[in-house]
């Protein structure tokens, strides 16, 4: 995907806020999934302390993240699984097709993987003669859109149910009109159902990967990763080098915090453990870089690669609310996208880092404890410094450093300026201030706060 | 106690009632309240915008004016939470800057106001006081609640605080957020402003003026009867009716 | 150099400095405290069904009453295979049809309903997931509290090829957050506690 053509958050997120009423509606869904974690989280006894245990322990990996990766390896290799190293997103999309090729398959079932998204893998499957079937049920609604996922956990949250409705009529053939959620949920079971049991090859993500055991977990509600994979002769993990964990019983700590902080259930319907390959069945696991290993060395933003990809960050963000994933123009959007995007492009995520007020409430529901408000905050400061801020922002900007940095100049403008709003308010009362857009400008006073002291105070 | 008075830009040019509430209530307390005329800004929009490197001058400028004193007190929460964080000052100020709320709370220990102010009141929580300087306890949060601002408004006589649906979600003001981001800046604000509202206020308050003034912004576009008022101006009210 | 041997030493050069495991986390339990009531109370909450049953006797003919359309019915438990087949392992396609499938499992887990099954009490690795109803017993007294005693409990076991923990039926809320049961997973699930100190006229 070129960087040139797309647009940015701001005005991606401006057509987004063009229908209030679907704002609105879109905004208390999310809210009410942070509503669902804050419930959850309090009938946690030290739910803080368990947050600081997980968070150190993530910390500790990063630290020995290379150890942690021979021994993984060594442990899934004797364990009967093939383990792959993909340096970048092409080198994943390739080893995936080489051994799909390898065992003639053509047509290959998928549970939900973020990182198969930041690949771009099936349009590259795609291209290479090779029919994915997403069978996330949120995933395929996507997929039937042939559109990107808006959320990292709830993939079409920005879809009304009447749509979804609509959709599957066209595509699955349900009755028009018809947007029960129970009867679409049905109809997409049967439908995928004929997937699962005609399809010889898997491709499920990772949640969580354990050192010291060489074996991985997957989370899911639906059960469609292990309808797949144990249907499936082949079975391929796809995971970024960050998931891993150093022993399995650390996963009592991340199983704890993980769907509670991503829906507010205390767990998913599935937390399956894989270890070996089923008897007569292969089992590949393909360890991703792209990028990562070059995240792991900013001392600011490092710790992002802690991210157990739960979406609590998501779903508190005031900002993320209003504007819906697709506003972000990533794989994963959101505030952690925002701070995991501008490693993989600095151009094009440039504006990430900006859609955010830093209220800093992400931070607070992150169950590793990402500093993600703080590594907003730094970002800017990189991408202003190494040129891509825009031109005009720049000028602004040291403008304004000379005015506060000398009180005469301030005083004057300061002074200059209300004299303008007063008398001729044309010159800000127009269209083409942002501000006067949808807000009335402070009336102003006839006197500054300073103007004032002098008068009445100085002695 | 010589305490500096801090008045963010802002404020200085379109609030000074507010810079006048904060400097009445510290006299009234006891303090010897000095302002420095040449103060302008903290540098807090620059580096919000990932311009921190060119705010050298700017916090040259407020060590210059304000190092002497005793403590530093502004009615700003988030122009204090820059000086304390992001200023990389070197002189000291940051151990003894306080935002208003928290200078009263913390350093005077007031726990009575000869203030009276017979309206229904919200409150917003300013994310940057709230969650940067710790005024209030965070929702998020799994711990026990407080708010200093809420204790300091409970002291003021006839005065009626409301609840609201989303306690602590932040405004939408952002700095230049506020502009570069209009259209959801403005949604974050009718959606605040909504809130209060639906529970009856007649007056929004909170510790950051910024805020208020995107909210205030929001209501008078909407002609709305609601106003807003900064809490240093309702501690230091005296309305009897 | 391999694709492997430049990420690891890439990430080697770029690690950060020593930072040491946490202590611990010990979930503050109370002792001997009967965990049954919890751990029914959130697998109902989650859409799961439970019964205190004496022994294998009552599953039947709770089971018998639950699922009397139910046509293939498989188990692995040897108690009952009057009510239901053994199934034979080999090809996992061919258990398409179990309409219901009754499994042991290890344990229990009352903070979130969950129970541990592994490999081996499954038969095929895709049995619990493809019968269109699940049902699975576990001793009374093997509830835990929380995760971690979980996992304690975990590594007394062997260590087997496949294992998870099933909390309630499948489900999914991905339209519009309405909740479902019944995704691709089963249906149903009813969780059967064995008390053998139980009256036969003791169920829940």
């Amino acid at each position: 995907m070129s960087s040139e053509n797309h647009k940015d958050h701001a005005a991606l997120a401006a057509k987004f806020n063009k229908d209030e009423a679907r704002v609105d509606w879109h905004d208390q869904t999310l809210w009410f999934v942070r509503a669902k974690r804050d419930k959850a989280a309090a009938a946690v006894p030290d739910w803080e302390l368990l947050r600081d245990t997980a968070s150190r322990i993530k910390e500790n990996v990063l630290s020995n993240l290379s150890e942690y990766l021979r021994q993984f390896e060594e442990a899934a290799t004797r364990n009967g699984i093939m383990v792959h190293w993909a340096a970048d997103a092409k080198e994943h999309n390739d080893i995936v097709l080489g051994i799909l090729r390898k065992h003639k398959v053509d047509r290959m079932v998928k549970s939900k993987s973020m990182l198969t998204e930041e690949c771009h893998l099936n349009e590259y499957l795609k291209e290479n003669g090779v029919e994915v079937i997403d069978t996330d049920l949120g995933e395929r609604v996507v997929q039937l859109a042939d559109e990107p996922p808006s959320h990292i956990v709830l993939p079409c949250i920005h879809w009304k149910k009447e749509e979804i409705g609509q959709l599957f009529h066209e595509h699955l053939g349900t009755p028009e009109g018809n947007a029960d959620p129970r009867f679409l949920t049905h109809a997409a079971r049967l439908h995928l159902r004929e997937k699962f049991l005609t399809r010889r090859a898997a491709l499920t993500g990772v949640n969580f990967a354990v050192a010291e055991t060489g074996e991985f977990v997957v989370c899911t509600n639906e059960g469609n990763a292990d309808m797949g994979a144990h249907l499936a002769d082949v079975h391929i993990a796809c995971m970024g080098i960050e998931k891993l964990i150093p022993q399995r019983r650390h996963l009592g700590v991340f199983l704890r915090l993980l769907t509670r902080s991503a829906t507010g259930q205390p767990i998913t319907t599935y937390s399956s453990h894989f270890k070996r390959p089923r008897p007569g069945q292969e089992m590949h696991i393909v360890l991703v870089d792209n990028g990562r290993s070059t995240h792991l060395g900013r001392k600011d933003f490092r710790n992002s690669l802690k991210c157990i990809r739960c979406a609590a960050c998501f779903n508190t963000c005031p900002v993320y609310r209003r504007s819906g994933g697709h506003s972000y123009h990533t794989a994963v959007a959101g505030p952690i996208g925002s701070i995991l995007s501008p490693n993989l492009d600095r151009k094009k995520y440039s504006d990430l880092p900006f859609a955010s007020t830093l209220c800093g409430s992400c931070s607070n529901v992150c169950p590793v404890k990402i500093d993600i408000h703080e590594q907003l905050y730094k970002w800017r400061q990189v991408i202003v410094q190494e040129g891509n801020a825009a031109a005009a922002k720049t000028a602004a900007m040291k403008t304004m450093t000379w005015v506060l940095s000398n009180p005469g100049v301030y005083h004057a403008s300061g002074k200059a300026g209300r004299w303008f709003m007063l008398n001729v308010p044309f010159t800000v009362k127009n269209k083409w201030n942002a501000w006067y857009l949808q807000r009335e400008l402070p009336e102003p006073p006839k006197q500054s706060f300073g103007q004032w002291y002098k008068k009445n105070r100085k002695v | 106690m010589r305490v500096g008075l801090f008045i963010p830009c802002y404020v200085d040019q379109f609030y000074p009632q507010v810079g006048i509430a904060t400097l009445e209530l510290l006299e009234k307390l006891g303090c010897t309240v000095v302002y420095p005329p040449d103060q302008t800004c903290c540098g807090q929009p620059m580096a919000n915008s990932g311009f921190e490197h060119l705010t050298g001058e700017c916090t040259n400028l407020f060590v210059k004016n304000f190092n002497e004193f005793d403590y530093i007190v502004s009615p700003s929460g988030s122009c204090v939470l820059h000086i304390k964080e992001h200023s990389h000052e070197t002189a000291g100020i940051h151990n003894k800057i306080y935002e208003l709320v928290e200078f009263l709370t913390d350093i005077l220990n007031i726990d009575h106001l000869d203030a009276s102010f017979p309206y229904r009141v919200g409150l917003h929580q300013s994310c940057h006081g709230q969650r940067g300087l710790h005024l209030a306890q965070m929702s998020e949060l799994m711990a026990p609640p407080f708010s200093k601002p809420a204790q300091l408004l409970n002291m003021v006589k006839k005065i009626q605080l409301i609840d609201l649906d989303r306690k602590d979600e932040c405004c939408g003001f952002g700095g230049t957020f506020c502009v570069a981001e209009e259209a959801v800046s403005v949604k974050m604000g009718k959606d605040r402003v909504a809130d209060h509202a639906k529970h009856g206020a007649e007056i929004i308050t909170g510790s950051d003026m910024s805020c208020l003034m995107h909210l205030e912004g929001i209501l008078r576009r909407q002609k709305s009867p609601v106003t807003v008022k900064h809490i240093a101006e309702i501690l230091n009210s005296n309305i009897e009716s | 150099m391999s694709s492997r041997d430049t990420i690891l030493a890439t990430v080697k050069s770029n690690q950060p400095g020593p930072r040491d495991l946490p202590a611990d986390y010990s979930a503050p339990t109370a002792n001997a405290v009967d965990l049954t009531p919890q751990f029914i109370s959130i697998l109902e909450a989650i859409g799961g069904a439970a019964f205190l049953v004496s022994g294998y006797e009552r599953i039947a003919t709770i089971l018998h009453e639950q699922f009397p359309d139910a046509r293939r019915i498989v188990t692995s438990c040897s108690q009952l295979t009057a009510f239901a087949a053994a199934a034979a392992g080999g090809d996992p396609h061919e258990l398409d049809t179990v309409d219901l499938a009754i499994l042991p499992a290890h344990f229990g887990v009352a903070e979130n309903g969950a129970c541990w099954i592994t490999e081996s009490q499954m038969i095929e690795r895709v049995l619990p997931f493809i019968t269109q109803n699940l049902a699975l017993i576990i001793p009374r007294n093997a509830i835990v509290a929380t995760l971690h005693q979980a996992y304690d409990r975990i590594a007394t076991l062997e260590a087997e090829g496949f294992a998870t923990f099933i909390a309630g039926p499948s489900k999914t809320a991905d339209i519009e957050q309405s909740l479902v049961l019944g995704a691709h997973g089963p249906r149903s699930l009813t969780v059967f506690l064995v008390d053998e100190h139980l009256s036969d006229a003791g169920f829940y």
